[in-house]
């Protein structure tokens, strides 16, 4: 029973990430939240699924210990290093409010999940409720910065939010579908990678403003 | 024996593509992908039209579309009634596109002065390799039976077609490229949500195979199947261009090469709209399809509206067919969302569309490639340039824009009859009035390209680049357009079984 209440902490501490990604503006720290985040995803995939079997057990932890704490962190950094894009500070809205909103959808997801989903067997409503947050969250912090690489990082949060939210479910999914979480993270940082260089190469700054030239309504 | 073939279909390209990496020889990839067309084409007429059909009639002694017996091949990759459609189109297409392809290919425009011949001939490479995973891909979204893997495979087509759409390397095509990856990732990931909240809802059954979520379906959690819908619709619908997640389709249509815009529109959007048939099916099954009819109408509707207002004041030609692209998809949802006749409206659109829009993209190719231009204003006087290509934009616009005997005449006409058979007159208003606002829309552009004199300045180029044009960048579009307006009036047997076959499948969910 011990483990439970450590995992359930390291969840909490997931959820908290998010918050902390909100409310910063440095390129690098959302780096090391990635970081962060592989490793809880690894500590609680560890500690809430041990009774799982050996082989999706290994499979599971390594895939999120190698894949989400160090290759993609790892590849992400040596692009900023590359682009020498160090802030995204003109987001949108002021950093405060965007911290108050993650807040804010952060307590609400947690108490619908708890309201809503306790009454079911078979899911976790802590681990719901943080996972469907990150999802939000990260959604819409894709929608107000501008940055590309903020895009991309955030788009990975957003991965590691469903991939929570899978975890909840106490049922197995199919390790293909593991497998494919996995592919898809993998190659799409890996592919829009390839794109932030070659954004880099035929524009000045990676800004998403520049990426608006296709319209129908121009002039 | 069908395994065999569905085997040989997934791995073959498999083989083909790791030869092309090897060899990186223009004539080599070449060859390759001429003969994973025909292959491809073989084997997915061998399947459905012979094997595939008479195995399912013998195998479970039932008729074919019979919605019990509609399995037959191997654990995750099968031929049934319902996908026998889809694969027959994808190959069908992915043929002509290929015999287009072999005269494009020659003088693909876009490599640039500064690249050279070297690198020319790498990007020409990994542009014949990433057609072959493209269509790999697709290939095993049609046939896989498991929700899960057709995930994965509908993620694998994104990524194989973002080199493609990036093919041209100019500012408007990584754009298009980055907004296209984007866009349909997030798409994907929430569509892996629905399939968490299926899961959810699918109780006790510990499995994402369709036929056993079907069967299952009566006792899955009514709320989480449907907020698993909401996901997989808008998951799945960004990928098949519906309103209001659609931005990505325009942009990527027309910044890829024209052969690849026709597998996109053609075949793509196809493919992702099979898996929300199919989990369309499990919530029918389950008797709450009264909700997902609402939505698909309403992303359907929305789709109509979005295309009508857009392509009044269109300049981009090849964006005008994106958006009629959207239009289609729409003109499916809705067809799906009344059920019943409507049905087999859509198999019958499908069929169209595919053909009709793939023949009106390669020619577009052709328009490109003669004036050198996307802008509508600059492009005048097809018939006077060249009365081939002239002619085949004219009549790839009759056949997309539903004029008899064009197939998709018979579609919109039986949803039509089917909405005023349903008593729904305000939808039909609707759906009529914005039909013709998308076909004057589009009629204006057509007409202005395709009549009056070149202008002077342009007559020598437009001479010059008349050569480029080979018999085999006619020849696709003509057997195409030659399909669709036939169909009008007449199907053969081999074919109507297959759409019977369908439209029972979909019925009998009902």
């Amino acid at each position: 029973m011990e483990n439970i209440g450590m995992e359930h902490g390291f969840i909490i501490l997931f959820g908290l990430t998010m918050l902390y990604l909100a409310s910063t503006s440095r390129i690098i720290s959302h780096i090391r939240v990635l970081t962060v985040q592989g490793i809880l995803l690894f500590l609680i995939c560890f500690l809430g699924h041990n009774d799982a079997p050996l082989l999706d057990l290994t499979f599971l932890t390594v895939e999120t210990l190698a894949v989400k704490a160090i290759v993609i962190p790892w590849f992400l950094y040596r692009i900023l290093k590359k682009t020498h894009e160090n802030r995204d500070d003109e987001a949108n809205i002021p950093h405060f409010y965007c911290l108050v909103v993650s807040s804010v959808i952060l307590l609400g997801c947690f108490l619908a999940s708890n309201y809503y989903i306790s009454s079911m067997k078979n899911i976790s409503h802590i681990y719901f409720g943080i996972a469907a947050a990150t999802v939000i969250i990260s959604l819409w912090l894709i929608t107000i910065k501008h940055k590309i690489v903020s895009n991309v990082i955030e788009f990975i949060t957003m991965e590691n939010g469903i991939f929570l939210m899978s975890l909840s479910v106490a049922k197995e999914m199919p390790i293909l579908v593991n497998l494919g979480v996995l592919l898809d993270v993998f190659i799409a940082v890996y592919i829009l990678g390839l794109f932030v260089k070659e954004i880099k190469k035929e524009f000045k700054d990676l800004e998403v403003s520049n990426l608006s030239g296709l319209k129908d309504y121009s002039e | 024996m069908i395994d065999n073939v569905i085997k040989f279909l997934m791995i073959f390209p498999v083989a083909a593509g790791i030869l092309m990496l090897l060899t990186r020889k223009k004539a080599f990839d070449d060859f390759m992908l001429f003969l994973y067309g025909i292959l491809h084409f073989v084997s997915s007429c061998y399947l459905v039209f012979f094997v595939g059909k008479e195995s399912l009639k013998t195998q479970y002694g039932a008729s074919f579309g019979d919605l019990n017996a509609n399995v037959a091949g191997g654990q995750y990759f099968a031929l049934d009634s319902l996908n026998s459609v889809f694969l027959i189109i994808l190959s069908f297409v992915f043929l002509m596109v290929i015999i287009y392809n072999i005269g494009y290919s020659r003088y693909l425009p876009n490599l640039k002065p500064v690249l050279n011949a070297n690198c020319a001939n790498k990007n020409i490479c990994l542009y014949q390799l990433m057609i072959v995973a493209f269509v790999w891909a697709m290939t095993g979204a049609i046939l896989c039976t498991d929700l899960g893997i057709a995930w994965v495979l509908v993620e694998a087509t994104t990524l194989s077609s973002a080199y493609l759409i990036y093919f041209n390397r100019t500012k408007n095509s990584i754009e298009a490229a980055w907004k296209y990856v984007f866009m349909c990732s997030i798409g994907i990931a929430l569509a892996f949500v629905g399939i968490i909240f299926l899961n959810i809802a699918s109780g006790n059954v510990n499995s994402l195979n369709f036929s056993e979520l079907q069967a299952a379906a009566k006792s899955f959690d009514p709320l989480w199947l449907k907020l698993a819908f909401v996901f997989i619709l808008f998951g799945f619908g960004t990928k098949m261009g519906l309103a209001p997640v659609h931005f990505w389709l325009p942009d990527a249509h027309s910044e890829s090469p024209s052969p690849i815009s026709a597998l996109l529109s053609a075949t793509l959007l196809n493919s992702a709209f099979l898996v929300i048939l199919r989990v369309f099916n499990i919530l029918n099954a389950a008797e709450h399809s009264f909700y997902g009819r609402v939505m698909l109408a309403v992303a359907g509707f929305l789709s109509l509206f979005v295309t009508a207002v857009f392509i009044y004041h269109i300049k981009n030609y090849k964006r005008m067919l994106a958006y009629s692209s959207i239009e289609n998809m729409g003109i499916l949802a809705i067809g799906t969302a009344l059920g019943g006749v409507g049905y087999l409206a859509v198999i019958l659109h499908l069929v169209g569309h595919s053909l009709a829009k793939a023949s009106f993209f390669l020619t577009s190719g052709n328009v490109l490639e003669i004036y050198e231009t996307k802008n509508v204003k600059s492009v005048k006087g097809l018939m006077k340039a060249d009365k081939k290509t002239g002619w085949l934009w004219l009549l790839s616009f009759l056949g997309i824009c539903a004029f008899p005997t064009s197939i998709l005449f018979i579609s919109e006409f039986l949803i039509i009859k089917t909405m005023i058979s349903k008593g729904q007159y305000m939808l039909c208003a609707c759906f009529a009035l914005l039909l013709t606002v998308i076909i004057y829309g589009m009629a204006r552009v057509v007409i202005k390209m395709t009549f009056r004199e070149v202008s002077d300045e342009k007559r020598e180029m437009v001479d010059d680049n008349r050569k480029k044009i080979t018999p085999s960048m006619y020849l696709p579009q003509v057997v195409m357009l030659v399909i669709v307006f036939v169909l009008g009036v007449y199907i053969p047997d081999c074919l109507n079984d297959i759409i019977q076959g369908a439209y029972k499948v979909l019925l009998g969910a009902m």
